[in-house]
């Protein structure tokens, strides 16, 4: 390294040494970035992530008893609001649901496994599932009248 | 080559993520998640830029949009972790070191004299030098995204934080920085 080379910069090379040493991005962790590309939305509109309780400041959780309610969780496209409760009982996750407008409709709850779960949305657009662990999912909807409507797909998000 | 990933290009995606793993890594470790959780973190980011791409528009942002995404769902992952007490001062050094065979002995006692003095400095500091070391380094907009400081602090506290690294006993015994 060159003489005049500021101490700083030193000291933060030898740093990206040490971290890149210690704390290096696991293999594993880039393989799966790279797939995650195979779960491009082709067909469907998009159900944003409107909002997550399990962002949100909850400043007196511990006061009320250290119980934290069920983390709610609400996406929405055009024409189409979803709403879940995640009921967390380890390793497996309940998840509640209902559709606004309600409407019957499959959904299909998407993981990294192979196969998607499914669930079936009543006429008044509740819906119930169990997945086996916890990790990302998305849901699929699929409205049961009327081939015109395109499914909708949500954010993903980690349970 | 966000618009090549979007059409679904392998090799246009692949080049972002050799990009940028290593920061979305250092995002979620600086957050003093373990391994384990920080992986999970980095999955969720990786998926929401997938379903985000053909909303993208700016280039140049990608890496603080990844910062930002990586900070939230850091954020998170802290707020849900209700079963496990929050990883302790040495959660940025879980992951398993390879002991190679060719690596020699003084490296491994300068890591030891780095390990042992970044444990000293405050968490603020452990959390910012950490995104700093990533492999590529982070701009400074990045940096902000992903810590929520003012892009005009950072420079001051980074030279205050690597001065408190500087002072440790064990970097100063052993002439570093």
């Amino acid at each position: 390294m060159a003489e005049d080379t500021e101490p700083e910069e030193l000291l933060m090379a030898e740093l990206r040494i040490f971290f890149a040493d210690v704390d290096p991005v696991p293999p594993l962790v880039i393989e799966t970035a790279k797939a995650s590309l195979g779960w491009r939305r082709l067909d469907a509109d998009l159900a944003e992530l409107l909002s997550d309780s399990a962002l949100e400041e909850e400043p007196f959780a511990l006061a009320r008893g250290g119980h934290a309610p069920a983390r709610a969780v609400t996406f929405s496209s055009t024409g189409l609001t979803i709403d879940i409760e995640v009921h967390v009982d380890d390793p497996e996750r309940t998840l509640l649901g209902q559709l606004s407008p309600p409407s019957p409709a499959t959904i299909e709850i998407q993981t990294m496994a192979d196969e998607p779960l499914s669930a079936e949305a009543d006429r008044l657009g509740r819906f119930r599932v169990r997945l086996p662990a916890g990790g990302p999912i998305r849901l699929r909807v699929l409205a049961a009248d009327g081939p015109g409507r395109p499914p909708v797909e949500t954010s993903w998000i980690t349970v | 080559m966000i618009s090549a990933a979007n059409e679904g290009d392998d090799a246009a995606w692949a080049a972002i993520v050799a990009r940028f793993a290593g920061l979305v890594w250092a995002v979620a470790r600086s957050h003093r998640l373990a391994p384990a959780e920080a992986a999970d973190v980095a999955q969720t980011t990786w998926l929401r830029l997938v379903e985000n791409l053909d909303r993208i528009n700016d280039p140049e942002r990608l890496g603080a949009w990844l910062a930002t995404t990586a900070r939230r769902e850091s954020l998170r992952h802290i707020r849900l972790q209700t079963r496990e007490v929050v990883t302790g001062e040495d959660a940025l050094f879980e992951a398993p070191s390879e002991d190679r065979a060719e690596q020699r002995l003084i490296a491994r006692e300068r890591n030891t004299a780095v390990r042992q003095g970044f444990a000293r400095i405050s968490e603020r500091c452990q959390s910012l030098l950490r995104m700093l070391a990533a492999p590529e380094p982070f701009t400074y907009e990045e940096i902000a995204s992903a810590t929520g400081m003012a892009i005009g602090a950072i420079g001051p506290t980074r030279a205050r934080c690597l001065d408190q690294l500087r002072r440790t006993p064990e970097l100063a015994a052993f002439g570093i920085g």
